[in-house]
């Protein structure tokens, strides 16, 4: 494809999905700050490796992929540098538990880990295809599925099979 | 969907979103601009600031306020400027404007037509692009191109695009037209409209009287008509198009029947002088 027509694609695919895109950043990081930075870092990765992108239509996924692999980058990063001891840690995330009603239900997603989180936001909330997904994270169809499964059981969600495709 | 989930969801979806989002995304966007600016500015190595913009009527509102529109009494079918493509240097200009046709019911026409304006217009913004660093390697050098369209005829039956290429690369211009029968949307194509071959001679004689004359009239005029190079013959698929008094124009690009001052040459062909070669009446009277 030519370079020109990828950059107009992807400048229309960040026009149309911008607030998409920061939602997924935000319920990594779960602040407004770092959300945003993860976009626009994204943004820079893209448009540095944006001459490899073949097909118009991948260019959405392509960019949750970027998206999903910063944000868990900056968590990692964050975690070798925000050493908190166990009260702390205890008395900051709980301080906020009496200003929302569905607090632990939504709480409970973020406490799943990484893997069933992102399978389980990109595929209910994101509307995203089980191959789109399969692509975004670099797994098969298979184990996304699997992915799925286990972490809605972990949140106690019981849906059915159609549901899940 | 499970109740839990669909609580989820709402809440994810209500994530609120800052108003500075806009900001940041259009920053980052903008850098790559920037940075291409640069690379360009190593590559031809100018200090000169360029802008392109691509812009199409569906992402800009401007641009959609601003578009050219040819409205057509008793037609729905229109002549508006799909896309602009600029590039804006300090020795290097370009402006291209890429026609597109709208409301034809024949929407394999209408999309045939214009797919071929905006692929031609891509490919001459590519050439351009391509020249400009040539010319830059050899040195450096004006360079200009512009490209738009103009609508001949526009009458109940008839409508005639033409497009221009005026490059001051090579002092080089072209024209090109589409006549297209509104009444029918169908396109027409100069063999389309005669009998047999037998046009070619008839409208060939003609216009080397008409060179002639012109010639006698006024020693300012000169067309390569009597020597080895001269105009022979008018090919099958000449350009040319069809005037508001339904007769057929001729026309010829720059260098192709005449020295370059000459510019771009049209003759206007005498019904009567191929009224026994034509197919019908219809267009032509």
């Amino acid at each position: 494809m030519k370079k020109e027509d990828v950059n107009e694609l992807f400048v229309t695919c960040m026009n149309d999905h911008k607030e998409d895109f920061y939602r997924l950043a935000f319920s990594y990081v779960k602040n407004q700050e770092d959300a945003l930075d993860i976009v626009q870092e994204s943004i820079k990765k893209a448009l540095i490796s944006i001459e490899a992108i073949q097909k118009s239509g991948s260019i959405k996924s392509w960019f949750y992929k970027i998206v999903v692999r910063t944000s868990i980058d900056f968590l990692r990063k964050q975690k070798k540098i925000t050493l908190v001891d166990d009260q702390t840690f205890e008395f900051l995330s709980h301080g906020k538990e009496d200003t929302y009603n569905d607090i632990d239900l939504y709480n409970a997603l973020d406490e799943l880990p990484i893997l069933y989180k992102t399978v389980i936001i990109l595929r209910f909330f994101e509307d995203l295809k089980l191959e789109e997904i399969a692509e975004i994270i670099d797994e098969n169809i298979n184990t996304v599925k699997t992915r799925l499964y286990r972490g809605l059981k972990l949140l106690r969600i019981i849906i059915t099979e159609e549901e899940l495709i | 969907m499970d109740k839990k989930l669909e609580a989820l969801r709402i809440e994810y979806k209500n994530t609120p979103i800052p108003d500075d989002l806009d900001f940041i995304v259009k920053k980052a966007l903008k850098q790559k601009t920037k940075k291409n600016v640069n690379k360009m500015k190593r590559l031809i190595g100018i200090g000169a600031a360029a802008l392109i913009f691509i812009t199409g009527i569906n992402a800009s509102p401007n641009l959609a306020n601003a578009l050219s529109e040819v409205p057509i009494v008793g037609s729905l079918i229109k002549v508006l400027t799909f896309t602009e493509f600029k590039v804006d240097e300090e020795t290097a200009k370009m402006e291209i404007k890429v026609p597109a046709i709208t409301n034809m019911e024949n929407k394999t026409l209408e999309s045939t037509l214009n797919k071929k304006y905006l692929a031609e217009s891509k490919k001459l913004y590519n050439d351009f692009m391509a020249e400009i660093e040539e010319v830059k390697k050899n040195g450096g050098g004006h360079l200009g191109v512009e490209s738009g369209y103009d609508v001949k005829t526009d009458n109940d039956q008839i409508l005639a695009v033409g497009r221009y290429v005026v490059s001051t690369v090579n002092s080089y211009s072209e024209y090109t037209y589409d006549t297209v029968d509104k009444k029918n949307e169908l396109l027409i194509i100069l063999p389309s409209l005669f009998k047999d071959d037998s046009y070619m001679n008839l409208i060939n004689e003609n216009i080397k009287e008409q060179m002639r004359l012109q010639m006698d009239r006024d020693p300012d005029k000169f067309y390569w008509l009597d020597d080895e190079m001269g105009f022979k013959t008018i090919a099958k698929d000449q350009s040319f198009y069809i005037n508001d008094e339904g007769k057929l124009i001729i026309v010829f690009n720059k260098y192709e029947v005449a020295p370059g001052y000459m510019g771009v040459c049209e003759f206007t062909i005498p019904t009567d002088v191929i009224s026994n070669a034509l197919a019908s009446k219809e267009y032509i009277k």
